[in-house]
């Protein structure tokens, strides 16, 4: 019940990741300013270097990294799907630690748009490490033969 | 009384095996969760190292921007880069902040900021083609207008767009314009200094340095510098480079150029306005 209500938060959290990164990459795309109230800070950050990677707008990489946590938390869970929630949050914390970083140190323009995404990527990253570690052990493969002892009890 | 005992200590022999089995059953079970913990912080770790050096190779393959430091005056690479620019530009009307014939059809209007790689990227990638194709042959002509957007200090911005206008009170704008993008550092590298500006204006070939340097206090340029600003924001432009292509004296409209190292969409846009 409980792995329930953190695997919902943990997809509200995603959703609203798939949100801000849908907007920005819109916004990145369309050419338009994005709606700030740090002034110009935002279009400052958007229209850098650091913009793209490779030539990928780095929103449009937080949109398929938001989309594919996404996946994973809706589909079946088993271990599996959980160390990838783990690998994908991993490095969707990483990436925004580098763009926080870039906006510092390197652009020194904050975008709330991009600081709430880290927020988000954060405590996403925070309970997919929680959930990975705290989960049972996967369920182990039944003995082929009954144990003796309990064929015993049953017998009797 | 052993035949009463014998079912008895039985018993006892089968509970004593049946809880040692559920210790060693609980035990095995402890044993194979720690060792599935032991895993999971196995992952767990080599997840973050993994990360760590994925974030790392991008750090050094992105860290300087795309661009390298600001070459020093006199260097090869300076040297390289006004031959360059003054096989460009030589011939070509230069007029204030314009380059090209005063009557050619069509004008285009450059909106950029001085320190803005993307920038650099369509004035040392698209733009010459322009120039030989468009400007050169009498049929646009090209307005450089400032838009701060990826210069960190406003007073800086101020003092770079100043420093360029004030080689257009001797026709000689573009040549700053250019050996600025040729000769671009890191991105707010703080490499704009004073001598860095004063060395692009000494290589601009008959450009009077006296009068370079007295020009760039006249409140004009300055007033010029805000004039685009607003320019820009009333277009809408968001980013540099931003343009605006029209007839010349007529009516300019807002272009979005989004392949910044071809020249084909904006020749495309000349011609069709041209033909207009």
């Amino acid at each position: 019940m409980e792995r329930d209500r953190l695997r919902i938060a943990m997809i509200v959290l995603a959703l609203i990741g798939v949100g801000i990164a849908s907007y920005v990459t819109y916004v990145h795309y369309a050419g338009i300013k994005p709606a700030c109230t740090a002034g110009e800070s935002c279009t400052k950050v958007q229209t850098s270097i650091y913009s793209e990677l490779a030539g990928v707008p780095v929103a449009l990489m937080g949109l398929l990294g938001y989309v594919a946590i996404l996946a994973m938390l809706v589909a079946p869970q088993d271990e599996r799907t959980r160390f990838g929630t783990l690998l994908l949050t991993f490095g969707g914390f990483g990436f925004s630690a580098y763009l926080t970083y870039r906006e510092l140190f390197s652009i020194h323009a904050i975008c709330e748009w991009c600081v709430c995404s880290a927020v988000v990527m954060t405590l996403l990253m925070v309970a997919s490490v929680w959930r990975f570690l705290r989960s049972g052990a996967p369920p182990r493969a039944e003995p082929e033969m009954p144990l003796p002892g309990i064929a015993g009890s049953r017998a009797g | 009384m052993s035949s009463v005992n014998d079912p008895e200590s039985d018993l006892t022999r089968k509970q004593r095996r049946e809880q040692a089995r559920e210790q060693r059953r609980v035990a095995e079970q402890a044993h194979a969760e720690q060792a599935t913990q032991r895993k999971r912080l196995y992952q767990l770790g080599g997840v973050a190292l993994a990360v760590v050096v994925v974030i790392a190779i991008i750090l050094v393959a992105t860290g300087s921007g795309g661009s390298k430091n600001a070459p020093a005056p006199k260097s090869a690479a300076a040297t390289a880069a006004s031959t360059a620019v003054i096989a460009m530009l030589q011939g070509i009307p230069q007029s204030s902040n314009a380059l090209g014939n005063p009557s050619a059809p069509v004008t285009v209007q450059y909106f950029g900021d001085l320190e803005c790689p993307f920038c650099k990227q369509f004035t040392l990638s698209a733009l010459p083609s322009v120039i030989q194709k468009d400007v050169r042959t009498g049929k646009a002509r090209l307005e450089y207008r400032a838009m701060e957007t990826a210069t960190r200090e406003k007073e800086t911005f101020q003092n770079q767009q100043v420093a360029a206008l004030a080689a257009g009170k001797q026709n000689r704008m573009w040549y700053y314009v250019e050996l600025f993008y040729h000769e671009q550092g890191e991105e707010d590298s703080g490499y704009v200094t004073e001598n860095y500006l004063q060395g692009l204006a000494a290589q601009i070939p008959g450009l009077n340095l006296p009068e370079w340097s007295a020009a760039r206090n006249d409140p004009a340029y300055s007033n010029q510098v805000i004039a685009d600003a607003q320019a820009a924001n009333q277009a809408g432009f968001t980013g540099t480079p931003s343009f605006l292509i029209g007839k010349t004296g007529g009516t300019l409209q807002k272009f979005e150029d989004s392949n910044l190292t071809s020249p084909s969409t904006i020749e495309a846009q000349i011609e069709k306005v041209a033909k207009s």
